[in-house]
């Protein structure tokens, strides 16, 4: 039997992952060693676990480098692979916002918005409101951008709202809730529809 | 130097010798396999006005087609895909021909796409079939069978084609009495299998119980013919109870092709449904994430061209299968090799006769154009021997293998008749 592979996004999501595969019966205790590996296998169940960044969970189970990935909607969004987007997982929820000064609302006219997701901030922007905007790309403490003059307003996950709020921000608009999603390749699904189904099912039963 | 100078653009490759051979050897088959059902090659051309490929129906994005305009100013484009222009050359030259007729084609197609993909290909090789002028369930297998024969013989064995019905999507969700834009969200939601969207939306557009089942089902309905006996008994509309029965129709007729084998049923099968009029096919193999080859009955595309002529047809990637080749280590045997090196210092004249005689007898020779050491370099391009001509009487043949001369003459060698 061939080796099917799964991808993880390191961090959080992963521990999450893994404590639902636990319950479905998969092998993950390679995983909870600490160690800087970043291959595991389940050789009982012929699986491979790989954790890869976040953002590059698409990618690897677009090309069918991972048949089955487990990665936020934030990024599902703003890569727009063409994937199965099987299951929503509900954990990891937050929500992805439009976020600037407590009390203010969003600057009509032109504005400028610095986000680590360029293209949900500009579908969001252009398709849903018709706001002409210039897009700032940072790659993170994205909340500084608007107290230091650099943007207007930010869109970024908020969770807690904690960080948002020590330094005099609070979501303005919310563009859509956020949560971990199980995708699947799409030749995969066909290839080994039996056990890859087999997981989704039993994943599924577990998240209701 | 100029930046880029020395690179090739993302997406576009330098093809080397030996991925060449085993590109034009894969082709080469596919190519027999179409012309020995009658299938013809054609030829158009790699760039068109972007007219041609501009129509709402359309199956390539706009942003996707590489554009440049001539000195009119008129957009071109480099052919996002090669059976559009064929509809194109069918309903303008081919008004009178006999019908069904047989086409195929071979040649690159180009679509632009994300810079870092690096994988996916913008200039890519399309080979494929086009049966033009009949909407029969018989005209949509005989496309898949030589899909599948062609597959079978560059060497193929694990692989699965999958078809579904535009019909059969469009027929359901004609029933349920959505609007166009809902119409759009489900789609999209049955085309990613995302089942706990499809459920979310069904019960967000309050659908009838029957109906509502049966689209929750959708993305479920993939696999063998088991599919099909789930669904027979459901309440369907006549739309989609006739796409369903010439999907059934489609298979027994590749049953009788042997085919079964490779066949399966994608019921969510929901991608191009502006283009595509009825069967959708799409085929899969390992270690290849993306499908091989693809396409489906078009009835309504040539007739954008003036003749409206029902169509069908289906496409190969080449390149795609060739990595599906690789992974399944296929042994490729056509992998370009000289024999020999021929070299001389005055008998020019007999040493060309000698090259020409071996190379008529099947033989790849290589003249000696001089220099340090003929030896050597035979040697380091594993080149089998070495034809060292003095004059018609005394040429000396090098086995490089075994290091054993051997004289002989002219006529030995080539035989009487090839002097």
């Amino acid at each position: 039997m061939r080796y099917l592979t799964i991808a993880l996004a390191k961090g959080r999501l992963s521990e999450l992952s893994v404590e639902i595969f636990e319950k479905i019966g998969l092998d993950c205790s390679e995983m909870k060693e600490k160690s800087r590996k970043l291959i595991f296998t389940d050789e009982k169940n012929k699986l491979k676990f790989i954790l890869v960044k976040a953002t590059d969970v698409p990618t690897y189970v677009e090309y069918g480098a991972a048949d089955i990935g487990i990665v936020g909607k934030d990024t599902l969004l703003e890569e727009g692979k063409n994937l199965y987007e099987v299951l929503d997982l509900k954990f990891g929820a937050c929500s992805m916002c439009v976020c600037g000064f407590a009390g203010s609302k969003i600057p009509s006219g032109f504005i400028r918005v610095a986000s680590k997701y360029v293209n949900i901030a500009r579908d969001y922007f252009s398709s849903k409101k018709g706001q002409t905007i210039e897009i700032i790309k940072l790659n993170g403490s994205v909340e500084l951008a608007p107290l230091i003059g650099l943007s207007e307003v930010i869109v970024d996950i908020v969770e807690s709202g904690k960080t948002l709020k020590e330094n005099g921000l609070d979501v303005i608009e919310e563009i859509c809730k956020i949560s971990a999603r199980l995708v699947v390749n799409r030749v995969s699904m066909k290839m080994e529809k039996t056990r890859i189904m087999d997981i989704v099912d039993k994943v599924s039963e577990q998240i209701k | 130097m100029l930046k880029w100078k020395t690179h090739t653009p993302e997406g576009a490759l330098d093809i080397l010798e030996k991925e060449c051979a085993l590109k034009r050897d894969v082709e080469g088959k596919i190519k027999n396999i179409f012309s020995s059902h009658g299938y013809f090659e054609v030829q158009t051309p790699t760039f068109e006005f972007y007219d041609v490929f501009a129509d709402e129906s359309g199956e390539v994005d706009q942003t996707s087609m590489m554009k440049f305009f001539d000195r009119e100013g008129r957009i071109m484009v480099l052919r996002p895909d090669i059976t559009t222009p064929i509809a194109r050359l069918v309903a303008t030259k081919l008004q009178d021909a006999v019908l069904p007729k047989r086409i195929s084609y071979i040649g690159s197609a180009f679509r632009d796409g994300d810079a870092h993909a690096g994988a996916i290909q913008k200039e890519f090789t399309q080979a494929g079939v086009e049966l033009i002028g009949q909407n029969s369930p018989e005209a949509d297998a005989e496309v898949i069978a030589i899909t599948i024969k062609a597959l079978l013989d560059v060497g193929l064995t694990e692989f699965q084609i999958d078809i579904g019905q535009a019909e059969f999507f469009k027929g359901i969700m004609q029933q349920t009495g959505l609007d166009d834009d809902a119409i759009e969200k489900m789609r999209q939601l049955i085309d990613g299998k995302s089942f706990v969207g499809i459920q979310e939306l069904v019960d967000e557009y309050k659908i009838e119980e029957n109906l509502k089942q049966l689209i929750l089902e959708l993305p479920n309905l993939f696999g063998g013919m088991d599919v099909i006996e789930i669904i027979k008994d459901r309440p369907l509309g006549e739309q989609a109870k006739k796409a369903l029965d010439n999907l059934i129709e489609v298979y027994n007729i590749l049953i009788d092709y042997g085919y079964e084998k490779y066949i399966s049923i994608d019921l969510g099968m929901v991608q191009g449904l502006n283009y595509y009029t009825g069967i959708i096919i799409k085929g899969f193999t390992r270690g290849v994430g993306f499908p091989v080859c693809g396409g489906g009955r078009y009835d309504n595309l040539i007739g954008e061209f003036g003749k409206s002529i029902p169509a069908t047809g289906v496409a190969i990637g080449i390149e795609r299968l060739i990595s599906a080749l690789r992974h399944s280590g296929v042994k490729f045997d056509g992998a370009p090799e000289i024999h020999t090196l021929i070299c001389y210092d005055n008998a020019r004249s007999t040493a060309f006769k000698i090259a020409n005689g071996l190379r008529s007898s099947g033989l790849c020779v290589e003249m000696w154009l001089g220099g340090d050491n003929a030896e050597e370099y035979a040697n380091k391009k594993n080149i089998g021997g070495i034809v060292k001509v003095i004059d018609d009487e005394n040429i000396d043949i090098v086995n490089l293998k075994d290091g054993i001369t051997t004289r002989t003459s002219i006529f030995d060698l080539l035989g009487g008749e090839n002097i």
